[in-house]
């Protein structure tokens, strides 16, 4: 059975005492362990202090982002001899993502890193009248193509991490990623305000076309793409 | 220091909704959308609605389409009623397949990302146990977005309900109900992240808090999945209904329990043990990997039991293989992607070239906090509790019965979220005030208790000997002699965590603090999961007793089951079967009967 030696520094804040330390961590583990695994571990056998965040734990709902080795990523998708491999060492340091204040050690406060998406309003504003009684509208499977992926975002907000507009005016990629799936949506009847918001001074003209969220989405979505069609005046 | 266990503030509200998954929100978005400016306050475990275990649901949901001239809402009845082996309630069974299209309806005019054919309509699809002409032949009956059908639910709800001002309070949860004289007021609730008690007073209040699959140790359920509902019920004095009615699916990938979907049997997937030898056929000789998912799990559990298992080295837990290798390059990149995809994140292998390590894990809980057809909860004389409500998977109204089939689940909770939410419209109408009489007698002493306690045990540790027992001993397989072990064995974990200390005393973002009292609940459920599963000494639906293999339609009730003050004692009741469909005598009616569950 392979094993390996990690050391794990994690970025750790006690909002008691209005504290922050990094604490170093010596475990043992398997080569398929997952990262979230080792920290229940840490729980389990060393510290049930450390405070860490996740729900689904296979990559579906984006509550476990953090920043390992400076890489924003989902902690429940990384596996200890991937991340061996990927960063050339076995000393990980774990931080928290810096999109909203933090909690408690790896925790944030996600609801204030939700206000970028509440501001976009993430939901049809004004529907397209109902087609009749029992029928769905027709949606033309190419057209739903060209959008598809971007659906697939989990708002796991390790592109706004990534993204160093975003540390500033611009509410981010994901957010804006959400404005532009009902631009393309034919179902969303209002147009207009969406892209007030698409073109605001928080908006797509922040993006500087580094492709640095693209890079890290652990859903694969190309969300510089979509955003580069909304900067060519797509919709 | 008591001071951190006073009630902070108190609001008041029209709906509480405990739980914003998509059945509590499918709920909360119908009263706004019918009543604006209703008051609904949403609580939430996870740090945001959208991190809600729907999320996860990928396959589909099942909706007979009144277009299709194939296909009939009775079809969608009886296959539920044959899946539920003869448990599940047919007045609620007829309401949720009649009303299920017009849900679908709901979602895709709100903005839900179905698949779709080429004309642009709804794709449909076709599951395990969904046919046409009562089990003549397969039906295609769910509808779904791609492979992540939940997450469009749970979208679609999260933001109808943003949209009409829906109040979350995330990272929250209840941890008492205000309940006196069969009136539900509302309950206080945990703020997890400043570590303060809030009460919340409500018209009405809708528990949605989900399923309980922490109570084993593999899962396909998400972390916060530890039967909070359950437990707060029966500590309010009311029972839970066929708390041994659990699901496990025959495939989640080792060693966390991510379901591996059923595809990859319906392809040609072939599971074999640890000599690579191909097991089914000694199980089900004709349909081999293709038998009903609970006959899977028993054999895949028998090889293990045998010691025809493999040991995975990192997360000590064994399994058999499911081999791909044969399947064609197409089928693994056009019928299985993700979950190859799976396999390669989660245990770093390829499937086209490797076998792939998989065993049962626990999936659902078909039973849960009983209701009536309105969603009404009841108590042990099945009275009505007034103003309490309960919907999705922390209910059992009955839909399922015995077994869930697969697509149904999701669809539960937006009928009966919907339905539910028509019934508080008409109760809102009526009451104008909230009672705020009903004083809190219970969670005080209980987080007190957990920071006097001085022992050196370890929460964790003993968390995981609870999950190791329940799927050691009653899972798949159950015995009158191995729950009898595991209702030992929980009594100790009971003693132990009570002397258990913590680490931290400050309340704020403390996890430690939430996993002592989650373990609480994971003990009640589990608890009376042992009892209920003790005293059905027979084999139905996903209940299997090694020592009772077959059915015995003289236990064709629902098991009620009660907490007593001393841990372990219970007092079990019984709710009769709505047969209602199979009363009318109407067509096809005796395709209602105790029919046998046959594939
Ligand atoms: C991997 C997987 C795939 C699945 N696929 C399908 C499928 O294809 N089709 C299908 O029909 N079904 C499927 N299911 C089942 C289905 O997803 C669930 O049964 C369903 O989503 C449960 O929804 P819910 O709204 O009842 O609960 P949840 O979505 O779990 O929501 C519960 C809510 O309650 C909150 N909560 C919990 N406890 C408390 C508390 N104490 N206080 C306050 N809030 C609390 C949680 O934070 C959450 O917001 C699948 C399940 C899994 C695990
Ligand atoms: S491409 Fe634009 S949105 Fe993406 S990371 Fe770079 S600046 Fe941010
Ligand atoms: S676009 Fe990708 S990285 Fe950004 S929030 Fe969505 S899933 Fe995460
Ligand atoms: S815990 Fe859900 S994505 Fe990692």
């Amino acid at each position: 059975m392979t094993t390996y030696d990690l050391t794990l520094k994690v970025h750790r804040y006690d909002p008691d005492r209005d504290k922050s330390w990094v604490q170093t961590y010596q475990l043992t583990a398997g080569r398929i362990l997952r990262f979230v695994d080792l920290l229940r571990k840490i729980n389990d056998e060393q510290d049930p202090t450390l405070a860490w965040g996740s729900s689904c734990e296979h990559g579906q709902c984006g509550t476990c982002s953090m920043k390992i080795n400076g890489k924003p990523l989902l902690a429940c998708e990384l596996l200890v001899e991937n991340a061996v491999a990927q960063f050339g060492t076995t000393t990980f340091t774990l931080e928290p993502l810096g999109v909203a204040p933090v909690v408690r050690d790896l925790v944030i406060d996600t609801e204030k890193a939700y206000f970028r998406l509440d501001k976009v309003k993430p939901y049809i504003i004004r529907p397209k009248a109902q087609p009749g009684e029992g029928k769905e509208h027709l949606v033309d499977p190419k057209s739903l193509e060209r959008y598809v992926t971007a659906t697939r975002c989990i708002n796991c907000f390790c592109c706004t991490e990534a993204c160093i507009a975003s540390h500033h005016n611009f509410l981010g990629p994901n957010a804006m990623l959400a404005t532009i799936v009902r631009l393309m949506d034919d179902r969303e009847e209002e147009k207009e305000e969406r892209l007030k918001c698409l073109y605001s001074n928080e908006g797509v003209y922040r993006c500087h076309s580094s492709r640095a969220c693209s890079h890290v989405c652990p859903k694969g979505i190309d969300v510089a793409h979509y955003i580069a069609l909304a900067k060519a005046g797509a919709f | 220091m008591a001071d951190r266990f006073k009630i902070r503030s108190t609001v008041k509200c029209d709906v509480l909704i405990i739980g914003a998954g998509g059945a509590g929100l499918r709920c909360a978005a119908e009263i706004l959308e019918r009543r604006p400016g209703a008051r609904i306050i949403a609580l939430t475990k996870v740090s945001h609605p959208q991190k809600s275990h729907t999320a996860t649901a990928q396959g589909g949901l099942a909706a007979v389409d009144p277009r299709d001239p194939n296909d009939a809402n009775i079809f969608h009845m009886f296959d539920t009623w044959k899946g539920s082996d003869c448990t599940a309630d047919q007045n609620v069974v007829r309401k949720i397949c009649e009303s299920a299209w017009e849900q679908i309806i709901w979602l895709e005019n709100r903005g839900m990302h179905f698949s779709r054919d080429p004309q642009g309509k709804l794709s449909k699809r076709t599951f395990g146990g969904h046919t046409r002409n009562f089990g003549e032949a397969s039906a295609f009956r769910a509808v779904f977005e791609a492979d992540r059908t939940g997450k469009g639910i749970m979208d679609t709800g999260w933001g109808e309900c943003l949209k009409r001002g829906i109040h979350f309070i995330h990272q929250t949860v209840a941890v008492e109900l205000l309940i006196e004289d069969r009136h539900c007021a509302g309950c206080i609730a945990f703020q997890q992240k400043n570590g303060t008690f809030v009460q919340i007073l409500a018209k009405a209040t809708v528990f949605a808090s989900g399923g309980s699959g922490q109570v084993f140790k593999v899962t396909t359920n998400c972390r916060q999945n530890t039967g909070d509902g359950l437990a707060l019920v029966m500590e309010a004095g009311l029972p839970v209904m066929d708390p041994e009615a659990v699901q496990f699916h025959p495939t989640g990938i080792v060693g966390p329990g991510i379901l591996a979907s059923e595809t990859l049997r319906s392809v040609g997937g072939i599971l074999r043990n640890k000599d690579e030898e191909p097991f089914m056929a000694k199980y089900a000789p004709k349909m081999k990997e293709l038998a009903p998912r609970d006959l899977v799990a028993r054999a895949i559990e028998s090889e293990i039991r045998e010691g025809r298992g493999v040991m995975n080295p990192d997360h000590q837990i064994q399994h058999v293989w499911i081999d791909l290798r044969h399947l064609p390059a197409e089928v693994h990149e056009r019928q299985i992607p993700e979950v190859v995809s799976f396999f390669k994140h989660y245990v770093n292998l390829d499937p086209r070239t490797q076998l792939c390590p998989v065993r049962p894990s626990n999936h659902y809980h078909m039973g849960g906090i009983p209701t009536n057809e309105f969603g009404e909860v009841q108590d042990a004389g099945q009275q009505i509790v007034d103003g309490l409500y309960a919907v999705g998977e922390c209910a059992a109204a009955s839909f399922h019965g015995f077994n869930r089939l697969g697509t149904n689940s999701i669809l539960e909770l937006i009928t009966m979220g919907k339905h539910i939410g028509d019934r508080i419209i008409e109760r809102l109408e009526r009451e104008s005030s909230v009672r705020s009489d009903i004083a809190p007698c219970r969670f005080q002493e209980k987080f007190a208790g957990y920071f006097a306690a001085g022992g050196a045990d370890h929460i964790g540790q003993i968390r995981n000997i609870l999950r190791a027992v329940m799927t050691e001993k009653v899972s798949v397989f159950r015995t009158e002699a191995g729950i009898l072990e595991a209702i030992e064995t929980l009594r100790e974990l009971d003693e132990r965590a009570r002397k258990t200390k913590l680490t931290q005393q400050s309340t704020a973002m403390n996890q430690e603090l939430v996993q002592r009292w989650e373990l609480d609940n994971l003990l009640a459920v589990s608890m009376a999961i042992c009892q209920a599963a003790l005293h059905r000494k027979e084999s139905r639906g996903a209940h299997f007793r090694d020592d009772f293999p077959t059915r015995n339609d003289a236990f064709q009730y629902h098991t009620l089951v009660s907490t007593t003050d001393e841990f372990g004692k219970v007092e079990l009741g019984r709710r009769e079967v709505d047969m209602t469909i199979f009363g009318a005598k109407g067509e096809n009616y005796e395709k209602f009967g105790l029919i046998e569950r046959k594939y």
